[in-house]
């Protein structure tokens, strides 16, 4: 175990290294920062001023050798919008998103498995047709159209649920939360549902799949055979053996959800991180990207090795080596 | 018994009182320290925590602020008369020191993005606690108009604290108290009570960030906030003619406008018969002109909410001169003109645009396109991002760009300076003179009125000037930007041309 996690460490760094370097070299081709951080008014001497004090004055090899000299002393760099370090607004940022995260693949796991599993043990049902076509439209339908349309009936139509923000949040360990309080669930609700849509549609074509595969094998008919009851063949000998793709969907689309929320964040003006991420991509704010990719890097690195953890408990054959 | 429930009266009393005012922004401040950048949401929000030295009434006229009055000695030397018994928020009294201190802070701190306005000011002679003598390097017609954006601070409190702490900490004299940021999601601003000038009605307001236009539009249409700023072009039809808002809208300052490279002698970015730059000609100029169809534009694209544009600056900026009318849209004169030139079959010529900083600009440039296909121009549109396309046509790498300038002092200098003037890198002239245009007549009128202390003199070259560079046409005014708001109903303001929100300013009548 404590081999596998020093390997993934060593692999997380050569990963770290190639993400910052093409985020140096992108920005650096997408454009100046300098033009759109000085105002129109300045003349071309307070321009040069202000590009010298950001350091961006240098050849960029020089510049990428200063970041990583800094990063070495964990100091990934200054936002040049924000006033604050990069790593600070991040994490500043990050509880939101996680909470959102976490709501949306709550949502799509407990929906997305036991719809997947009614649509295979009955697949000519037309509840199991519904529930196929529905899932054909979750994967369909572009996030920021559900987004909308979520608003348009839930909030402004019906005015059942808030469209934008936060809500009241309760502070633990310094950290806000909305899930805690009534509010703050009620402004939870739509963002979480527009993310979950894609990711529980795709949970459910996936354990429908599997489970239609796996309901045919020999040693399910054998237990039929034997008596054991259909509960208990669906849920404990079929749904085992099909879990190891969908824990693999869910980790990926958790780290996806976690890092690219930036639609949703946007539309809900959920003060998360992905939001921060595109303004700062729009302002070639680079300090705050690189550290931004770097962060989601280090996140699907951990994500990857608990979804090999995961696999070791559901099926004994596999060893992490 | 009889104390608890006066007590509950004391509480229900106050709850009803407290007046709160929800405001979708479009764009979240990204500073409370008021130098450290330039830009209109940012400048918006610290307009309400701090006052300057003077402030712009809703037509943009100079009005006292924290000074009372000023007289100008000469040319080189204002002295200002200090309000008396204002305070900052934390209680520590406004006295000259505090403006000697904000001048210094605003013109040397490193990351000051202020420091182009207030570099006339050479010194600043505290005479006694309430009265401060600028001396300056030049005479200078702007000066006072831009003081309006020194942002007095408090030099007893802010002095030695850290840029960073000063950014989320901002503390001024203004109507309104900052109170909470919570960032991207919401800024909370509390009524100063004490403050000098007219109490703001609004008890409390919160400042939320919906930078997605449907989110936007979706929080007023849902009640989730109660005023919006850029109304959507898509949505604002629907609302204005909704009788559950009332719906405002004023001319901007910002002006939309082409620009020709009438410096090189060959073409740079198209196909000529001979491989000669065309603009050289100023038919062709004039051909263009004629031939986009501004209000063609307006209608289809921009929803009808703009004003066409017969000059560089609307009518609310000093050195607007109302004689001069936006010729109507006539391809006919516009194909005689370029005959005339030697194109009658036109030519082919790229036009840069951006595609991500101005309203529709990218349709825009297309509109333009279509028409001159008209005249038999073959436009090309090279729609890319402002990050990319700002440094490209600032080095004249362009030889037809779309681009927007608003004189932010609500003064015509600053297009003259930036645009029309021959780029000098050392006077800090014609930054964004993209056309490369340089008429030795229009710079000796342009430096002399950036000197002038007598305004009708001054406003009359200005006047001079505007004529001149359009007979020219290096560059062709389209239209004006459309500043829209939208509000539960009830809820009255005055929209400005400068799209500052003034919180003080907004009322509730029933």
């Amino acid at each position: 175990m404590l081999e596998i996690i020093l390997r993934r460490l060593w692999q997380s760094i050569i990963v770290l290294l190639a993400v910052s370097l093409l985020v140096f070299v992108m920005v650096y081709v997408s454009g100046d920062p300098v033009e759109l951080l000085a105002p129109p008014d300045a003349t071309e001497v307070e321009v040069a001023q202000l590009r010298k004090a950001l350091g961006l004055d240098k050849p960029l090899h020089v510049q990428y050798l200063q970041f990583l000299k800094h990063a070495l002393h964990g100091n990934l760099g200054y936002s040049y919008v924000n006033n604050a370090p990069a790593v600070e607004l991040i994490f500043e940022r990050m509880p939101a998103t996680f909470e959102l995260a976490m709501m949306a693949t709550i949502i799509a796991v407990i929906f997305g498995i036991p719809f997947g599993i009614i649509a295979a043990v009955n697949p000519k049902k037309i509840y199991s047709k519904a529930i196929m076509i529905g899932s054909l439209f979750g994967i369909s339908f572009p996030t920021f159209w559900v987004g909308v349309m979520l608003i348009l009936i839930f909030a402004v139509t019906l005015g059942w649920l808030p469209s934008s923000g936060r809500g009241e949040t309760v502070k633990v360990f310094g950290i806000p939360w909305s899930f805690l309080t009534w509010d703050g669930i009620k402004h939870l609700i739509l963002p979480s549902v527009t993310l979950a849509g894609y990711h529980l549609a795709l949970i459910v074509r996936l354990v429908r799949a599997g489970m239609m595969e796996v309901l045919l094998q020999d040693y399910i008919k054998f237990a039929k055979i034997k008596g054991v009851s259909k509960k208990k063949i669906i849920f404990v000998h079929a749904l085992k053996n099909i879990m190891i793709p969908v824990i693999t969907i869910i980790g990926l689309n958790f780290g996806g959800i976690l890092a690219f929320a930036v639609v949703t964040e946007t539309i809900f003006a959920w003060p998360g991180m992905g939001k921060l991420v595109i303004d700062s991509i729009h302002l070639l704010d680079r300090p705050v990207v690189v550290a931004y990719l770097m962060i989601v890097a280090v996140i699907f690195v951990i994500i990857n090795l608990l979804v090999d953890i995961a696999y070791t408990f559901l099926d004994p054959r596999i060893r992490l080596k | 018994m009889k104390k608890l429930s006066v007590l509950l009266a004391l509480f229900f009393a106050g709850t009803v009182a407290a007046k709160t005012l929800v405001v979708g922004l479009s764009s979240e401040p990204r500073s409370g320290d008021p130098f450290a950048f330039n830009e209109t949401p940012t400048n918006s929000f610290n307009y309400n925590i701090y006052d300057a030295l003077v402030m712009l009434d809703a037509h943009l006229k100079v009005k006292p602020g924290l000074a009372t009055s000023w007289e100008v000695k000469d040319p080189r030397t204002i002295v200002f008369h200090l309000r008396k018994g204002v305070k900052f928020h934390d209680g520590t009294p406004f006295d000259a020191y505090d403006v000697k201190y904000t001048v210094d802070r605003a013109k040397n701190w490193e990351k000051s993005q202020f420091k182009v306005y207030f570099k006339p000011i050479k010194e600043v002679i505290i005479k006694d606690k309430y009265t401060v003598i600028f001396k300056l390097s030049r005479p200078a017609p702007v000066l006072i108009r831009d003081l309006r954006r020194l942002r007095i601070m408090s030099k007893e409190s802010t002095e030695g604290k850290s840029p960073d702490y000063i950014a989320f900490h901002p503390m001024g004299t203004g109507p309104y108290k900052f109170k909470e940021w919570v960032k991207g999601d919401h800024i909370t601003l509390v009524a100063n009570k004490d403050y000098w000038g007219p109490k703001p009605y609004f008890d409390k307001v919160i400042l939320r960030p919906l930078t997605n236009d449907a989110a936007r539009t979706a929080a007023l249409l849902s009640g989730a906030v109660d005023v919006i700023e850029d109304v959507p072009l898509t949505d604002a039809e629907k609302i204005a003619k909704n009788p559950k808002f009332s719906f405002f809208k004023t001319d901007g300052l910002r002006l939309i406008f082409v620009g020709v490279d009438v410096a090189r002698d060959k073409i740079f970015k198209g196909k000529t018969p001979h491989g000669e730059n065309p603009f050289k000609d100023v038919r062709v100029r004039k051909a263009f002109y004629y031939g986009i169809d501004v209000n063609g534009i307006i209608k289809y694209i921009n929803r009808g909410y703009n004003s066409p544009a017969s000059q560089y600056f609307p009518s609310t900026v000093f050195g607007y001169d109302p004689t001069i009318k936006r010729a109507p849209y006539d391809p006919e004169k516009a194909k005689e003109l370029l005959k005339e030139a030697g194109y009658p079959n036109g030519f082919e010529v790229t036009l840069d645009a951006p595609n991500d900083r101005y309203i529709n600009d990218e349709k825009v440039a297309a509109a333009i396109a279509a028409d001159l296909a008209k005249i038999g121009i073959k436009v090309k549109v090279n729609a890319i991002p402002k990050a990319v396309f700002f440094p490209m046509v600032n080095s004249n790498k362009t030889s037809f760009f779309l681009l927007g300038w608003s004189c932010s002092s609500a003064d015509g200098a600053a297009f003259f300076d930036n645009i029309l003037h021959t780029r000098d890198k050392e006077k800090g002239y014609g930054r964004f003179n993209d056309a490369g245009y340089s008429n030795p007549t229009v710079d000796r009128l342009i430096e002399e009125q950036d000197t002038l202390m007598d305004q009708a003199k001054r406003e009359k070259i200005m006047h001079k000037i505007t004529r001149l560079t359009l007979k020219d046409m290096p560059y062709i005014p389209l239209y004006y930007y459309v500043n829209l708001f939208a509000a539960k109903k009830g809820i009255v303001f005055t929209p400005r041309a400068d799209h500052v929100m003034y919180y003080r300013d907004f009322k509730e009548v029933k």
